[in-house]
């Protein structure tokens, strides 16, 4: 039986920790109601978007083999790739933390007098906390995905990798829009995206810097390949003079065939479309003369890669294409939504390369928010095995300080003394009925005055024991 | 190349051989051809098959049987539309004379022509319609595709709310494979090998408002697809 919680954590924190935002997250009637519905439709999109192709399952294993392959000589793509790119008039950065990525960035906007720069829904970017970076240097970062653009004016972090203002409904929006836009307040769906075409249109149209991420690099070719549905991309990457794709290494693909396979799976997996509105296949600057103005910078990140692709058992998690699928259909996503999972990265692939790439002392705690179902696996379109990286993670973060809590260690350390003397076990059986009886209420035990077991009571009853144990009707014969 | 590239580019790439165990790159043998296994699409059937997938991500497909009536039609749609027409530099549209025929309607047009990028850019967002030819349309997903060999296509398409691109009916291909490996096998043997391209599939949407669709937030509202026989 599930119910309301009758003893909500409060919430004393400036930094919560995962139990107490996820708490947060469940009282939250708005965000359940949208979370339901997100992850319900996204579901249903995809399930029905796969039956469009033959096979399934064979590109599912065409992509994880691509992604095996590349992932295990990531050298020498990155290599070829970067020959390609500079060959193409393109310069490429190489950044081994997020700082390098920011004072690359602010360099070349100082040095090319950028006021503005328009940017398109980017995890790297995120990742690194650009637009911080970029603020305090005077550069004023414009988020022009729609969902983003949200987040940006309500200064909010995105729930969902595909829709990153899931969690807001309509009327939040609109109120939002009136108060810091100033041009009324849009009713409709419809005005509320015509408000931000026209605002997003003007700044556009004056930035001298357009930042993007890219879902695949191409070593082959070196192109740099971007889906999405909005234009914003389109518009970040041919409007303003200045490119900048901001790539971790692990985007490489080895060559141009290889991106039908993925063409497919992605926008199936992600949106459930059969095809975004717009994919873009771009290679270096725009006109390779240099006194023509264009510029292309290819920036590639590291930021904690290379430590997953040291540990062989974790280094399939950077086969990701973050298409989100693993998010909805997670029973845990579900309820508690992304903000939830206190970095940008939710669900079952985040909480697998938050901790990698931050630390386990910083996100050590997200692996064990998963009932290892399994369904994440099954529905992800490179057919990572995220349960059993979550497993491996738990241990990890047993065994070292950060999970090891003093309650559950003094629990196990009596259980173990316990089941190494028979008399005592049995007689902490009796005595642990005796007391869960005094708790029996109508047949059931609704409250615990005690945590763990109040941790359980508070959301759920649990049944009353009842009769002889198990060890007494062994005894008696009566076990079948 | 400054010298800060150079020494990171050695650091990260040490990084990445030193996690995968080894110190020099290692040149991989290829990975066999993948041969994908498709639904076949008859190919008297792509046109029906490219019209009903466009149709269902909110296109406007439109079938002509001669040059006569694609300006025709072309006009049609313009009529309705405040603003300069747009028009890319492609051969196509240059061989139907659109320019003059829309000029003899009264219609005013905008070539894009010598303009400086920004000028262009300023222009095209004041346009009302962008008219465009397609390299080729793909029928499963009722995709067209361009180039930025066609000059101006890429902003011609993208910066006016309405998008008229053109596409001769023997353009159709079936399938994202054949469309991947044409436009890859182009890149890798062409003469420009900066060349960029864009599939358009629809108009701009996004869902991002409570998951109502909503259509053109930042590229056209509308796309019209002129399939000439």
């Amino acid at each position: 039986m599930l119910r309301q919680s009758r003893s909500p954590i409060r919430m004393t924190l400036a930094n919560p920790n995962l139990t107490q935002r996820s708490h947060a997250a469940l009282e939250n009637d708005v965000l359940q109601g949208a979370l339901k519905r997100a992850t319900d439709t996204f579901i249903e999109r995809r399930r029905e978007a796969i039956t469009s192709v033959a096979d399934w399952e064979a590109l599912r294993q065409r992509a994880r083999l691509v992604k095996e392959h590349t992932i295990n000589h990531l050298d020498y793509y990155l290599e070829q790739l970067v020959t390609r790119v500079e060959a193409h008039g393109g310069k490429v950065f190489w950044a081994r933390t997020g700082e390098d990525v920011s004072k690359y960035i602010i360099d070349l906007a100082r040095a090319r007098a950028v006021r503005s720069v328009v940017k398109s829904k980017s995890m790297a970017t995120e990742e690194i906390e650009l637009n911080h970076a970029l603020e305090a240097a005077g550069v004023r970062p414009v988020e022009t995905d729609l969902g983003e653009y949200i987040i940006q004016l309500a200064h909010e972090k995105p729930s969902h990798i595909i829709v990153p203002a899931i969690h807001k409904t309509r009327a939040q929006i609109a109120d939002l829009f009136e108060e810091k836009l100033r041009e009324g307040r849009p009713n409709e769906v419809a005005e509320i995206t015509a408000m931000a075409r026209k605002r997003l249109r003007n700044e556009f149209l004056s930035a001298e810097m357009g930042i993007t991420g890219a879902n695949f690099a191409v070593a082959e070719t070196g192109s740099i390949v971007l889906v999405e549905n909005e234009g914003n991309i389109r518009l970040s990457t041919q409007v303003p003079k200045i490119q900048v794709a901001v790539v971790g290494i692990e985007k490489v693909i080895p060559r141009f065939d290889d991106l039908s396979v993925f063409l497919r799976l992605l926008p199936r997996s992600g949106t459930g479309q059969k095809q975004t509105a717009y994919v873009s296949f771009l290679n270096g600057a725009r006109q390779s003369k240099p006194e023509s103005g264009f510029e292309f910078h290819l920036v590639l990140m590291d930021n904690g890669r290379t430590r997953i692709l040291a540990d062989e058992q974790m280094r399939e998690s950077l086969y990701c294409i973050r298409c989100g699928a693993c998010l909805n259909v997670c029973p845990v996503y579900q309820k508690i939504g992304g903000q939830a999972y206190g970095w940008i990265y939710p669900g079952p692939i985040g909480a697998v390369i938050s901790p990698q790439l931050q630390s386990l002392k910083q996100s050590g705690d997200l692996p064990f928010a998963s009932s290892l179902c399994g369904a994440c696996r099954d529905a992800c379109p490179v057919a990572i095995n995220l349960p059993d990286m979550l497993l491996a993670l738990r241990a990890k973060a047993k065994e070292s300080d950060i999970g090891r809590k003093p309650t559950e260690q003094a629990a196990m350390r009596g259980i173990a003394f316990l089941a190494r003397h028979p008399t005592l076990f049995a007689l902490s059986g009796k005595l642990m009925r005796a007391l869960a009886r005094l708790l029996v209420r109508d047949g059931r035990i609704q409250s615990a005055p005690l945590s763990p077991l109040r941790d359980w009571t508070d959301y759920r009853d649990l049944p009353a024991p009842r009769g002889p144990s198990f060890r007494q009707r062994w005894k008696q014969k009566d076990v079948k | 190349m400054s010298a800060m590239t150079e020494t990171n580019q050695g650091s990260v790439l040490d990084d990445v051989r030193k996690a995968l165990g080894r110190q020099n790159t290692l040149s991989p043998a290829p990975l066999e051809p993948f041969l994908e296994p498709t639904l076949a699409i008859d190919a008297r059937e792509l046109g029906e098959r490219f019209i009903q997938e466009a149709t269902a991500v909110r296109a406007q497909v439109h079938r002509v049987p001669d040059r006569r009536q694609l300006v025709q039609k072309v006009v049609e749609i313009c009529v309705n539309q405040t603003g300069e027409v747009a028009i890319s530099g492609a051969e196509l549209l240059r061989e139907i004379n659109l320019p003059e025929e829309l000029t003899a309607r009264d219609l005013s047009t905008f070539m894009g022509d010598r303009a400086g990028h920004e000028q262009m850019v300023a222009r095209l967002a004041n346009c009302g319609v962008g008219v465009t030819a397609a390299d080729f349309a793909i029928a499963e997903t009722g995709t067209i595709v361009l180039s930025s060999d066609e000059p101006n296509a890429l902003l011609v398409s993208l910066l006016p709310p309405v998008h008229i691109a053109v596409v001769r009916s023997e353009q159709m291909i079936a399938t994202i494979d054949e469309a991947i490996r044409r436009t890859g096998s182009e890149r890798m043997t062409g003469t420009n090998p900066t060349r960029s391209v864009t599939m358009i599939t629809g108009p701009s949407r996004t869902s991002d408002v409570e998951l109502v669709l909503s259509i053109g937030v930042h590229g056209p509202k509308e796309l019209h697809v002129i399939i000439l026989e």
